[in-house]
Protein backbone atom coordinates (compact mmCIF):
# COMPACT_ATOMS: atom_id res chain seq x y z
CA UNK A 1 0.00 0.00 0.00
CA UNK A 2 2.83 2.17 0.34
CA UNK A 3 4.22 4.72 -2.46
CA UNK A 4 7.28 2.29 -3.00
CA UNK A 5 5.29 -0.27 -4.01
CA UNK A 6 3.09 2.05 -6.25
CA UNK A 7 6.07 3.36 -8.26
CA UNK A 8 6.37 7.06 -9.00
CA UNK A 9 5.47 9.19 -11.79
CA UNK A 10 9.02 9.45 -12.35
CA UNK A 11 10.37 5.68 -12.21
CA UNK A 12 7.20 4.64 -13.71
CA UNK A 13 6.02 4.14 -17.37
CA UNK A 14 2.68 5.94 -17.54
CA UNK A 15 -0.50 3.12 -18.82
CA UNK A 16 1.26 -0.04 -17.70
CA UNK A 17 -1.47 0.12 -14.89
CA UNK A 18 -4.32 1.45 -15.75
CA UNK A 19 -7.38 1.52 -13.70
CA UNK A 20 -9.32 4.53 -15.24
CA UNK A 21 -9.46 5.63 -18.76
CA UNK A 22 -11.42 7.54 -20.61
CA UNK A 23 -12.00 8.01 -24.27
CA UNK A 24 -12.72 10.99 -26.33
CA UNK A 25 -15.46 12.04 -24.19
CA UNK A 26 -17.47 14.57 -25.01
CA UNK A 27 -20.54 16.83 -23.54
CA UNK A 28 -22.56 19.21 -24.60
CA UNK A 29 -25.41 21.82 -21.97
CA UNK A 30 -27.19 22.96 -25.29
CA UNK A 31 -25.34 24.75 -27.92
CA UNK A 32 -22.51 25.31 -24.70
CA UNK A 33 -19.58 22.34 -25.46
CA UNK A 34 -18.20 21.28 -21.86
CA UNK A 35 -16.22 18.73 -22.75
CA UNK A 36 -14.57 18.30 -26.40
CA UNK A 37 -12.64 14.57 -26.85
CA UNK A 38 -11.27 14.78 -23.62
CA UNK A 39 -8.71 11.31 -23.26
CA UNK A 40 -6.71 10.77 -20.04
CA UNK A 41 -5.19 7.31 -18.13
CA UNK A 42 -5.09 7.38 -14.79
CA UNK A 43 -3.04 4.91 -12.94
CA UNK A 44 -3.44 2.44 -10.28
CA UNK A 45 -1.76 4.69 -7.27
CA UNK A 46 -1.93 7.91 -9.40
CA UNK A 47 -2.99 10.96 -7.82
CA UNK A 48 -4.26 13.12 -10.72
CA UNK A 49 -4.88 16.52 -10.07
CA UNK A 50 -7.19 18.67 -13.08
CA UNK A 51 -6.90 22.40 -12.65
CA UNK A 52 -7.93 25.05 -15.10
CA UNK A 53 -10.24 28.37 -14.76
CA UNK A 54 -14.00 28.33 -14.25
CA UNK A 55 -16.22 26.39 -16.63
CA UNK A 56 -13.30 24.62 -17.98
CA UNK A 57 -14.98 21.28 -17.64
CA UNK A 58 -13.41 19.84 -14.63
CA UNK A 59 -16.58 19.09 -12.83
CA UNK A 60 -18.37 17.79 -15.27
CA UNK A 61 -15.73 15.61 -16.00
CA UNK A 62 -15.72 14.17 -12.04
CA UNK A 63 -19.41 13.88 -12.56
CA UNK A 64 -19.49 11.93 -16.01
CA UNK A 65 -16.62 9.53 -14.54
CA UNK A 66 -19.34 8.18 -11.93
CA UNK A 67 -22.46 8.82 -14.19
CA UNK A 68 -23.59 11.71 -12.23
CA UNK A 69 -23.41 12.98 -15.54
CA UNK A 70 -24.25 10.97 -18.83
CA UNK A 71 -21.22 12.20 -21.82
CA UNK A 72 -22.43 12.86 -25.04
CA UNK A 73 -20.49 10.52 -26.67
CA UNK A 74 -16.78 8.75 -25.78
CA UNK A 75 -16.04 6.14 -23.29
CA UNK A 76 -14.83 5.89 -19.93
CA UNK A 77 -13.21 2.29 -18.32
CA UNK A 78 -12.72 1.69 -14.80
CA UNK A 79 -10.62 -1.36 -15.15
CA UNK A 80 -13.17 -3.71 -17.70
CA UNK A 81 -15.94 -2.42 -16.72
CA UNK A 82 -17.61 0.20 -19.48
CA UNK A 83 -18.88 2.85 -17.17
CA UNK A 84 -20.62 4.87 -19.75
CA UNK A 85 -22.11 1.58 -21.50
CA UNK A 86 -25.75 1.82 -21.17
CA UNK A 87 -26.15 -1.42 -19.67
CA UNK A 88 -23.77 -0.62 -17.02
CA UNK A 89 -25.47 -0.02 -13.51
CA UNK A 90 -24.76 3.18 -12.46
CA UNK A 91 -25.06 1.84 -8.90
CA UNK A 92 -22.00 -0.55 -9.58
CA UNK A 93 -20.16 1.90 -10.71
CA UNK A 94 -20.74 4.57 -7.77
CA UNK A 95 -20.17 1.52 -5.65
CA UNK A 96 -16.50 1.61 -6.71
CA UNK A 97 -16.08 4.82 -6.83
CA UNK A 98 -15.96 7.50 -4.25
CA UNK A 99 -17.16 10.58 -4.51
CA UNK A 100 -16.12 14.63 -1.99
CA UNK A 101 -18.06 17.35 -3.37
CA UNK A 102 -17.30 21.12 -2.91
CA UNK A 103 -20.37 21.43 -1.26
CA UNK A 104 -19.52 18.51 0.93
CA UNK A 105 -23.72 17.58 1.08
CA UNK A 106 -23.77 15.61 4.30
CA UNK A 107 -26.88 13.95 5.30
CA UNK A 108 -28.44 16.95 7.72
CA UNK A 109 -30.57 14.47 9.17
CA UNK A 110 -28.31 11.90 10.42
CA UNK A 111 -25.28 11.86 12.78
CA UNK A 112 -21.69 11.60 11.37
CA UNK A 113 -21.45 7.84 12.26
CA UNK A 114 -24.98 7.30 10.38
CA UNK A 115 -23.85 9.77 7.66
CA UNK A 116 -21.22 7.01 7.09
CA UNK A 117 -23.13 3.49 7.91
CA UNK A 118 -26.39 4.62 5.46
CA UNK A 119 -24.46 3.39 2.72
CA UNK A 120 -23.49 0.38 4.51
CA UNK A 121 -26.66 -0.16 5.54
CA UNK A 122 -29.00 0.22 2.30
CA UNK A 123 -26.39 -0.13 -0.65
CA UNK A 124 -24.12 -3.28 1.01
CA UNK A 125 -26.86 -4.81 3.13
CA UNK A 126 -24.33 -4.90 6.03
CA UNK A 127 -26.22 -5.26 9.47
CA UNK A 128 -26.66 -2.42 11.61
CA UNK A 129 -23.75 -3.06 14.23
CA UNK A 130 -21.22 -4.05 11.60
CA UNK A 131 -21.79 -1.27 9.91
CA UNK A 132 -21.03 0.69 12.77
CA UNK A 133 -17.70 -0.60 13.58
CA UNK A 134 -16.87 0.21 10.21
CA UNK A 135 -18.17 3.54 10.24
CA UNK A 136 -16.42 4.28 13.21
CA UNK A 137 -12.86 2.99 11.93
CA UNK A 138 -13.00 4.92 8.48
CA UNK A 139 -14.40 8.38 11.13
CA UNK A 140 -11.15 7.84 13.27
CA UNK A 141 -9.42 7.45 9.99
CA UNK A 142 -10.01 11.26 9.07
CA UNK A 143 -9.42 11.88 12.93
CA UNK A 144 -12.91 12.29 13.82
CA UNK A 145 -13.84 9.24 16.57
CA UNK A 146 -14.69 11.64 18.84
CA UNK A 147 -17.72 13.52 16.76
CA UNK A 148 -19.23 10.28 15.80
CA UNK A 149 -22.62 11.09 17.43
CA UNK A 150 -22.88 14.99 16.43
CA UNK A 151 -25.20 16.16 13.76
CA UNK A 152 -23.44 18.30 10.69
CA UNK A 153 -25.03 20.96 12.09
CA UNK A 154 -22.71 20.63 15.01
CA UNK A 155 -19.52 20.34 12.74
CA UNK A 156 -17.15 22.89 11.46
CA UNK A 157 -16.59 23.19 7.86
CA UNK A 158 -13.40 21.21 8.02
CA UNK A 159 -15.17 18.53 10.24
CA UNK A 160 -17.81 18.27 7.31
CA UNK A 161 -15.51 17.39 4.92
CA UNK A 162 -13.52 15.11 6.51
CA UNK A 163 -17.06 13.06 7.69
CA UNK A 164 -18.14 13.53 3.65
CA UNK A 165 -14.34 11.57 3.27
CA UNK A 166 -14.64 8.52 5.46
CA UNK A 167 -18.23 8.14 4.08
CA UNK A 168 -17.03 7.82 1.01
CA UNK A 169 -14.16 5.55 1.96
CA UNK A 170 -16.27 3.44 3.75
CA UNK A 171 -17.59 2.06 0.95
CA UNK A 172 -14.00 0.73 -0.41
CA UNK A 173 -13.46 2.41 -3.31
CA UNK A 174 -10.93 1.74 -5.78
CA UNK A 175 -10.72 5.48 -6.78
CA UNK A 176 -11.88 8.76 -5.21
CA UNK A 177 -12.92 12.00 -7.18
CA UNK A 178 -12.82 14.77 -5.08
CA UNK A 179 -14.33 17.54 -6.33
CA UNK A 180 -12.80 20.74 -4.98
CA UNK A 181 -12.75 19.46 -1.63
CA UNK A 182 -11.88 22.78 0.18
CA UNK A 183 -12.92 25.67 -1.70
CA UNK A 184 -15.52 26.24 -0.08
CA UNK A 185 -13.58 26.86 3.50
CA UNK A 186 -11.62 28.95 5.11
CA UNK A 187 -8.24 28.25 4.59
CA UNK A 188 -6.95 27.13 8.34
CA UNK A 189 -9.93 24.53 7.94
CA UNK A 190 -8.85 23.73 4.46
CA UNK A 191 -5.48 22.33 5.97
CA UNK A 192 -7.45 19.64 8.12
CA UNK A 193 -9.12 18.36 5.19
CA UNK A 194 -6.07 18.33 2.72
CA UNK A 195 -3.63 16.78 5.62
CA UNK A 196 -6.67 13.91 5.80
CA UNK A 197 -6.08 13.70 1.57
CA UNK A 198 -2.59 13.66 1.56
CA UNK A 199 -2.44 10.56 4.18
CA UNK A 200 -4.68 9.03 1.29
CA UNK A 201 -2.21 9.42 -1.27
CA UNK A 202 0.22 8.05 1.35
CA UNK A 203 -1.71 5.19 1.72
CA UNK A 204 -1.65 4.57 -2.50
CA UNK A 205 -5.54 5.27 -2.72
CA UNK A 206 -6.28 6.22 -6.53
CA UNK A 207 -7.29 9.92 -7.05
CA UNK A 208 -8.81 12.14 -9.46
CA UNK A 209 -8.42 15.88 -7.70
CA UNK A 210 -10.36 19.08 -9.11
CA UNK A 211 -8.18 21.66 -6.86
CA UNK A 212 -6.62 24.92 -6.59
CA UNK A 213 -4.68 23.96 -3.76
CA UNK A 214 -1.25 23.43 -5.39
CA UNK A 215 0.41 23.34 -2.28
CA UNK A 216 -1.46 19.73 -2.45
CA UNK A 217 -0.52 19.57 -6.08
CA UNK A 218 3.01 19.92 -5.81
CA UNK A 219 3.45 17.58 -3.14
CA UNK A 220 0.76 14.49 -3.61
CA UNK A 221 -0.07 14.98 -7.74
CA UNK A 222 1.52 12.26 -9.95
CA UNK A 223 0.29 13.82 -12.79
CA UNK A 224 -1.39 17.63 -13.62
CA UNK A 225 -3.66 17.89 -15.97
CA UNK A 226 -4.85 21.64 -17.23
CA UNK A 227 -8.47 21.66 -18.71
CA UNK A 228 -9.46 25.10 -20.40
CA UNK A 229 -12.19 25.38 -22.47
CA UNK A 230 -13.09 21.32 -22.45
CA UNK A 231 -10.19 20.40 -23.65
CA UNK A 232 -6.92 19.35 -22.27
CA UNK A 233 -4.52 21.47 -22.82
CA UNK A 234 -1.47 20.13 -21.45
CA UNK A 235 -0.69 17.06 -18.78
CA UNK A 236 2.44 16.12 -17.39
CA UNK A 237 4.44 15.64 -13.71
CA UNK A 238 3.65 18.72 -11.52
CA UNK A 239 6.97 19.85 -11.84
CA UNK A 240 7.10 20.19 -15.61
CA UNK A 241 3.33 21.97 -15.34
CA UNK A 242 4.71 24.36 -12.54
CA UNK A 243 7.90 25.49 -14.16
CA UNK A 244 8.54 24.49 -17.66
CA UNK A 245 4.99 24.24 -19.06
CA UNK A 246 4.91 23.57 -22.72
CA UNK A 247 1.86 26.26 -23.60
CA UNK A 248 1.77 29.73 -22.68
CA UNK A 249 -2.14 29.50 -21.49
CA UNK A 250 -1.16 26.90 -18.96
CA UNK A 251 1.72 29.19 -18.13
CA UNK A 252 -1.07 32.37 -17.80
CA UNK A 253 -3.40 30.04 -15.62
CA UNK A 254 -0.34 28.99 -13.02
CA UNK A 255 0.81 32.53 -13.32
CA UNK A 256 -2.43 33.61 -12.24
CA UNK A 257 -3.55 31.80 -9.10
CA UNK A 258 0.07 32.07 -7.85
CA UNK A 259 -1.14 35.93 -6.92
CA UNK A 260 -4.59 34.46 -5.19
CA UNK B 1 -79.02 11.29 9.92
CA UNK B 2 -79.32 12.42 13.81
CA UNK B 3 -76.39 11.29 16.33
CA UNK B 4 -74.17 9.77 13.26
CA UNK B 5 -70.84 9.09 15.25
CA UNK B 6 -70.79 8.16 19.11
CA UNK B 7 -74.26 9.75 20.31
CA UNK B 8 -74.17 11.47 23.37
CA UNK B 9 -75.72 8.18 25.30
CA UNK B 10 -72.64 5.90 24.84
CA UNK B 11 -70.27 8.70 26.47
CA UNK B 12 -72.72 9.66 29.41
CA UNK B 13 -73.69 6.09 29.95
CA UNK B 14 -70.09 4.96 30.56
CA UNK B 15 -69.25 4.93 33.71
CA UNK B 16 -67.31 7.91 35.30
CA UNK B 17 -64.83 7.52 38.08
CA UNK B 18 -65.91 9.50 41.00
CA UNK B 19 -64.44 12.73 41.02
CA UNK B 20 -62.20 13.66 43.96
CA UNK B 21 -62.99 17.31 43.46
CA UNK B 22 -67.33 17.93 43.52
CA UNK B 23 -69.06 18.58 40.53
CA UNK B 24 -71.35 21.85 41.03
CA UNK B 25 -74.98 21.29 40.97
CA UNK B 26 -76.79 23.21 38.30
CA UNK B 27 -78.70 24.86 40.73
CA UNK B 28 -75.54 25.73 41.93
CA UNK B 29 -74.51 27.29 38.43
CA UNK B 30 -78.12 28.88 37.78
CA UNK B 31 -77.48 30.40 40.97
CA UNK B 32 -73.75 32.42 40.33
CA UNK B 33 -73.96 32.15 36.82
CA UNK B 34 -77.93 32.19 35.67
CA UNK B 35 -80.16 30.24 33.99
CA UNK B 36 -78.24 30.50 30.59
CA UNK B 37 -75.40 28.97 31.79
CA UNK B 38 -76.99 26.40 33.19
CA UNK B 39 -78.59 25.16 30.59
CA UNK B 40 -75.06 25.24 28.57
CA UNK B 41 -73.99 23.75 31.74
CA UNK B 42 -77.13 21.30 31.97
CA UNK B 43 -76.16 19.76 28.00
CA UNK B 44 -72.22 19.55 28.46
CA UNK B 45 -71.68 15.94 27.42
CA UNK B 46 -73.95 17.03 24.44
CA UNK B 47 -71.56 19.47 23.44
CA UNK B 48 -68.92 17.71 24.29
CA UNK B 49 -69.93 14.55 22.36
CA UNK B 50 -70.03 16.91 19.18
CA UNK B 51 -66.63 18.14 20.09
CA UNK B 52 -65.65 14.63 19.86
CA UNK B 53 -67.02 14.36 16.49
CA UNK B 54 -65.52 17.11 15.36
CA UNK B 55 -61.99 15.97 16.89
CA UNK B 56 -62.45 11.93 15.07
CA UNK B 57 -63.36 14.28 11.71
CA UNK B 58 -60.45 16.18 12.03
CA UNK B 59 -58.19 12.95 12.24
CA UNK B 60 -59.79 10.86 9.54
CA UNK B 61 -59.55 13.90 7.23
CA UNK B 62 -55.89 14.41 7.93
CA UNK B 63 -55.35 11.14 7.50
CA UNK B 64 -57.14 11.25 4.19
CA UNK B 65 -55.56 14.45 3.23
CA UNK B 66 -52.11 12.93 4.11
CA UNK B 67 -52.71 9.63 2.23
CA UNK B 68 -53.45 11.08 -0.79
CA UNK B 69 -51.89 14.28 -0.22
CA UNK B 70 -48.15 13.13 0.75
CA UNK B 71 -47.77 10.80 -2.71
CA UNK B 72 -49.37 14.52 -5.08
CA UNK B 73 -46.59 15.89 -3.29
CA UNK B 74 -44.27 13.72 -4.39
CA UNK B 75 -45.58 12.96 -7.44
CA UNK B 76 -45.66 16.73 -8.19
CA UNK B 77 -42.01 17.10 -7.29
CA UNK B 78 -40.12 13.72 -8.86
CA UNK B 79 -42.95 12.12 -11.39
CA UNK B 80 -43.06 13.08 -14.87
CA UNK B 81 -45.82 13.63 -17.80
CA UNK B 82 -49.09 12.32 -17.67
CA UNK B 83 -49.20 11.88 -13.45
CA UNK B 84 -48.00 15.03 -12.81
CA UNK B 85 -49.75 17.23 -14.73
CA UNK B 86 -52.96 15.16 -13.79
CA UNK B 87 -52.36 15.51 -10.14
CA UNK B 88 -51.92 19.12 -10.14
CA UNK B 89 -55.09 19.65 -12.24
CA UNK B 90 -57.18 17.87 -9.67
CA UNK B 91 -55.22 19.79 -6.74
CA UNK B 92 -55.98 23.60 -9.14
CA UNK B 93 -59.64 21.56 -8.84
CA UNK B 94 -59.73 21.53 -5.50
CA UNK B 95 -58.27 24.44 -3.95
CA UNK B 96 -60.54 26.27 -6.16
CA UNK B 97 -63.68 24.82 -5.08
CA UNK B 98 -65.35 26.13 -2.12
CA UNK B 99 -65.16 23.47 0.79
CA UNK B 100 -68.84 24.02 1.30
CA UNK B 101 -69.51 22.83 -2.33
CA UNK B 102 -67.39 19.99 -2.18
CA UNK B 103 -68.99 18.77 0.76
CA UNK B 104 -72.22 19.25 -0.80
CA UNK B 105 -71.22 17.26 -3.81
CA UNK B 106 -69.64 14.31 -1.46
CA UNK B 107 -72.57 14.22 0.56
CA UNK B 108 -75.61 14.34 -2.33
CA UNK B 109 -73.71 13.61 -5.54
CA UNK B 110 -71.27 10.76 -4.71
CA UNK B 111 -72.73 7.26 -4.14
CA UNK B 112 -71.45 7.25 -0.41
CA UNK B 113 -73.42 4.20 -0.23
CA UNK B 114 -70.71 1.92 -1.73
CA UNK B 115 -67.74 3.68 0.19
CA UNK B 116 -69.86 3.37 3.64
CA UNK B 117 -70.93 -0.02 3.22
CA UNK B 118 -67.08 -1.69 3.72
CA UNK B 119 -65.99 1.03 5.97
CA UNK B 120 -69.14 0.17 8.49
CA UNK B 121 -68.26 -3.58 7.94
CA UNK B 122 -64.73 -3.26 8.72
CA UNK B 123 -66.02 -1.00 11.62
CA UNK B 124 -68.99 -4.06 13.23
CA UNK B 125 -66.04 -6.58 12.57
CA UNK B 126 -63.96 -4.41 15.11
CA UNK B 127 -66.67 -4.18 17.14
CA UNK B 128 -67.63 -7.86 17.51
CA UNK B 129 -63.68 -8.52 18.26
CA UNK B 130 -64.06 -5.53 21.04
CA UNK B 131 -67.64 -7.26 22.41
CA UNK B 132 -66.24 -8.71 25.11
CA UNK B 133 -64.35 -5.71 26.47
CA UNK B 134 -66.06 -2.34 27.25
CA UNK B 135 -64.96 -0.65 24.41
CA UNK B 136 -66.85 0.02 21.62
CA UNK B 137 -66.57 1.30 17.74
CA UNK B 138 -69.14 4.49 17.24
CA UNK B 139 -71.10 3.67 14.42
CA UNK B 140 -70.50 5.51 11.27
CA UNK B 141 -72.61 7.22 9.14
CA UNK B 142 -72.90 8.87 5.80
CA UNK B 143 -72.86 12.09 6.88
CA UNK B 144 -69.63 11.69 8.47
CA UNK B 145 -67.89 9.90 5.58
CA UNK B 146 -68.86 12.45 3.32
CA UNK B 147 -67.36 15.24 5.52
CA UNK B 148 -64.22 12.93 5.71
CA UNK B 149 -63.97 13.02 2.00
CA UNK B 150 -64.88 16.20 1.17
CA UNK B 151 -62.41 18.02 4.05
CA UNK B 152 -59.68 14.92 3.43
CA UNK B 153 -59.23 15.78 -0.40
CA UNK B 154 -59.48 19.37 0.12
CA UNK B 155 -57.02 18.72 2.56
CA UNK B 156 -54.89 16.52 0.38
CA UNK B 157 -54.94 19.29 -2.47
CA UNK B 158 -53.25 21.47 0.30
CA UNK B 159 -51.14 18.98 1.94
CA UNK B 160 -49.66 18.22 -1.56
CA UNK B 161 -48.39 21.73 -1.63
CA UNK B 162 -46.46 21.36 1.49
CA UNK B 163 -44.69 18.38 0.73
CA UNK B 164 -44.27 19.42 -2.83
CA UNK B 165 -42.43 22.59 -1.26
CA UNK B 166 -40.66 20.87 1.42
CA UNK B 167 -39.04 18.46 -0.94
CA UNK B 168 -38.14 20.85 -3.11
CA UNK B 169 -36.80 22.64 -0.78
CA UNK B 170 -33.87 19.56 0.13
CA UNK B 171 -30.85 20.37 -2.34
CA UNK B 172 -30.15 19.03 -5.00
CA UNK B 173 -26.77 17.91 -3.50
CA UNK B 174 -28.60 15.33 -1.13
CA UNK B 175 -29.37 13.72 -4.44
CA UNK B 176 -26.29 13.72 -5.65
CA UNK B 177 -24.79 12.44 -2.65
CA UNK B 178 -26.78 10.00 -1.89
CA UNK B 179 -26.42 8.10 -5.44
CA UNK B 180 -22.76 8.54 -5.22
CA UNK B 181 -22.45 5.99 -2.86
CA UNK B 182 -24.65 3.93 -5.07
CA UNK B 183 -28.27 3.95 -3.34
CA UNK B 184 -31.37 4.09 -6.00
CA UNK B 185 -32.66 7.29 -6.68
CA UNK B 186 -35.93 5.99 -4.74
CA UNK B 187 -33.63 4.63 -2.29
CA UNK B 188 -32.44 8.49 -1.98
CA UNK B 189 -35.74 9.76 -1.72
CA UNK B 190 -36.71 7.06 0.92
CA UNK B 191 -33.64 7.25 3.30
CA UNK B 192 -32.57 10.96 2.51
CA UNK B 193 -35.07 13.17 1.39
CA UNK B 194 -37.97 12.31 2.83
CA UNK B 195 -37.03 12.23 6.65
CA UNK B 196 -35.54 15.95 5.98
CA UNK B 197 -38.67 16.81 4.25
CA UNK B 198 -40.97 15.81 6.94
CA UNK B 199 -39.68 17.80 9.36
CA UNK B 200 -39.58 21.28 7.12
CA UNK B 201 -42.90 20.32 6.34
CA UNK B 202 -44.47 20.64 10.05
CA UNK B 203 -44.61 24.38 10.32
CA UNK B 204 -47.03 24.19 7.44
CA UNK B 205 -48.95 20.71 8.62
CA UNK B 206 -49.99 23.02 11.70
CA UNK B 207 -51.54 25.20 9.60
CA UNK B 208 -53.34 22.86 7.81
CA UNK B 209 -54.69 21.56 10.70
CA UNK B 210 -55.72 24.46 12.15
CA UNK B 211 -57.53 24.61 8.92
CA UNK B 212 -58.93 21.54 8.37
CA UNK B 213 -60.53 21.65 12.51
CA UNK B 214 -62.35 24.52 11.85
CA UNK B 215 -63.65 24.14 8.85
CA UNK B 216 -64.88 20.78 10.50
CA UNK B 217 -67.92 22.86 11.15
CA UNK B 218 -69.18 23.26 7.50
CA UNK B 219 -69.86 19.74 7.55
CA UNK B 220 -73.45 21.30 9.86
CA UNK B 221 -74.50 22.39 6.51
CA UNK B 222 -74.66 18.14 5.38
CA UNK B 223 -76.37 17.68 9.35
CA UNK B 224 -73.37 15.54 10.58
CA UNK B 225 -73.79 16.25 14.44
CA UNK B 226 -70.28 17.68 14.95
CA UNK B 227 -70.15 20.79 17.82
CA UNK B 228 -71.43 23.34 15.30
CA UNK B 229 -74.33 21.55 14.66
CA UNK B 230 -75.10 20.91 18.63
CA UNK B 231 -74.55 24.06 19.68
CA UNK B 232 -77.33 25.27 17.08
CA UNK B 233 -79.30 22.36 18.30
CA UNK B 234 -79.20 23.83 21.71
CA UNK B 235 -79.79 27.66 20.83
CA UNK B 236 -82.67 26.78 18.95
CA UNK B 237 -84.26 25.14 22.04
CA UNK B 238 -83.38 27.91 24.18
CA UNK B 239 -83.38 30.81 21.94
CA UNK B 240 -81.96 33.06 25.20
CA UNK B 241 -78.40 31.47 25.53
CA UNK B 242 -77.31 31.75 21.89
CA UNK B 243 -74.06 34.08 23.41
CA UNK B 244 -73.44 31.76 26.18
CA UNK B 245 -73.79 28.66 24.06
CA UNK B 246 -71.68 29.82 21.16
CA UNK B 247 -68.97 31.25 23.38
CA UNK B 248 -68.32 27.73 25.12
CA UNK B 249 -68.34 26.11 21.63
CA UNK B 250 -65.49 28.59 20.87
CA UNK B 251 -63.54 27.99 23.91
CA UNK B 252 -64.11 24.26 22.75
CA UNK B 253 -62.47 24.84 19.46
CA UNK B 254 -59.66 27.10 21.03
CA UNK B 255 -58.54 24.60 23.43
CA UNK B 256 -58.37 21.83 20.56
CA UNK B 257 -56.37 23.93 18.17
CA UNK B 258 -54.09 25.65 20.99
CA UNK B 259 -53.53 22.30 22.62
CA UNK B 260 -52.50 20.41 19.31
CA UNK B 261 -50.80 23.44 18.16
CA UNK B 262 -48.85 23.38 21.53
CA UNK B 263 -47.99 19.84 21.03
CA UNK B 264 -47.08 20.00 17.32
CA UNK B 265 -44.40 22.70 18.60
CA UNK B 266 -43.16 20.20 20.94
CA UNK B 267 -42.94 17.42 18.66
CA UNK B 268 -41.16 19.63 16.07
CA UNK B 269 -38.25 21.25 18.80
CA UNK B 270 -38.05 17.27 20.13
CA UNK B 271 -37.54 16.30 16.61
CA UNK B 272 -35.37 18.33 15.31
CA UNK B 273 -31.88 18.22 13.86
CA UNK B 274 -29.08 19.38 16.79
CA UNK B 275 -27.67 22.26 15.47
CA UNK B 276 -30.40 23.58 13.40
CA UNK B 277 -33.25 26.27 14.13
CA UNK B 278 -36.00 25.20 14.36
Amino acid sequence: MSRETAGTADDREPGTDPLLRIEDVRKSYGSEEVLRDVSMTVDRGDVEVLVGPSGSGKSTLLQCINRLTEVDSGRIFLEDLEITAPETDPNEVRGRIGMVFQDINLFTHLTARKNVTLGLEKVRGMDREEARLRADEELDRVGLADQADSYPAQLSGGQKQRVGIARALAMDPELMLFDEPTSALDPELSNEVLAVMEQLVEEGMTMVVVTHEMRFARGGATGITFLDEGEIVERGPPETLFENPDHERTARFFESIRHD
Amino acid sequence: MEALLAPVETVAAFPLPELAVAVPSEEAVAEVLGEDWAFVYRNRWHLLGGAAVTVALTATSLLLGFLAGFPAGAIETYGSGYSRSLVRKLGVLLRGTPILVIMIYAFFVLPIGIVVGPVVAVLEGLDSLLAPTPLAVPAVGEAFVAATIALGLRSAAYQSQIFRGALASVGEGQMRAARSVGMSRLGAIRHVIVPQALRRSVPGFQNEFTIVLKDTSIAFAIGLGELLKRSNDLFTQQTTAVLEIILAASLIYFVLTFGTNRGLDYASERYAIPGEGT
